[in-house]
């Protein structure tokens, strides 16, 4: 008997990722699927967002500091040629973090190294918990 | 033997880490085989690319480095190892192959192998 399965495909690779699929905790939960991930924390002078965006330059990312929100905006290109094999998402992304926070708008960076891009959001100076003293009359 | 030490130090660390096995394209073009994998957070210095017989072998490790302070609201995407195997065609040309990373993308271009030329066996008579 002849088996031939085509060289570009690895037929044993496929029930490793089955099973490995299968026993990712990540995958029950619902938001993994919306696309791009995003990671969101804070420390005590800013909140961070970082997001994996493989493949845009920075150029090809729109970001838009709303009032209240703060949108990712790109396109993923699909590469030419006869694909055998097609895993990477393609086409248009969007998402948006919601701020019910005040951050200083001006002091907002975004940096992109290696397809992760990292906004940082700073705190606003005012906004800090602070003290008041209360004068007695 | 310290050097063993942490080689099994790194070893263990690797293990930690959970493996994905990253988004991959594989293509056919003119001039040969392209494949595309999405490693976001992989350094240049933290990919390995190695070729073993039929099979090339993409290992690299992304760390999302945040500093220690950092509170966490919500993650999806965290530290990981990527690796991932592409068994290749006979038609590969191993000694050409190229791999580029740029913007968390690794471009591996497999070209063809130029075709022996036809040529005539001339028969000796013994």
């Amino acid at each position: 008997m002849v088996l031939d399965f085509n060289t570009l495909y690895s037929f044993p690779g496929r029930f490793d990722r089955m099973f490995e699929e299968f026993f990712k905790p990540q995958l029950a939960d619902g938001r993994r699927m919306a696309y791009p991930p995003l990671n969101l924390s804070e420390d005590e002078g800013a909140y961070y967002v970082r997001s994996e965006v493989p493949g845009l330059p920075m150029e090809a990312l729109e970001l838009t500091l709303t009032d209240k929100s703060l949108v990712i905006k790109g396109e993923r290109p699909t590469e030419q040629g006869k694909y055998f094999r097609q895993e990477r998402p393609a086409g248009f992304f969007q998402r948006i973090v919601a701020l019910n926070v005040p951050v200083d708008r001006d002091g907002v960076r975004a940096t992109l190294v290696d397809g992760v891009l990292t906004v940082v959001l700073p705190k606003c100076e005012e906004c800090k918990p602070r003290k008041i003293s209360i004068e007695v009359a | 033997m310290t050097e063993q030490n942490a080689e099994q130090a790194a070893k263990a660390e690797a293990k930690s880490l959970p493996r994905v096995s990253p988004a991959t394209d594989i293509l056919e073009r003119e001039d040969g085989f392209y494949v595309y994998m999405d490693i976001p957070g992989v350094r240049r210095e933290d990919l390995k690319i190695d070729i073993n017989e039929n099979e090339l072998q993409v290992t690299g490790r992304a760390m999302q480095g945040a500093a220690e302070k950092e509170r966490f609201l919500e993650v999806q995407f965290g530290p990981g190892e990527y690796l991932r195997a592409v068994s290749l065609s006979d038609l590969v040309d191993r000694e050409h192959i190229k791999a580029t990373l740029k913007d968390g993308v690794l471009v591996v271009h497999l070209p063809r192998l130029e075709k022996a030329a036809p040529r005539r066996i001339t028969i000796q008579s013994a």
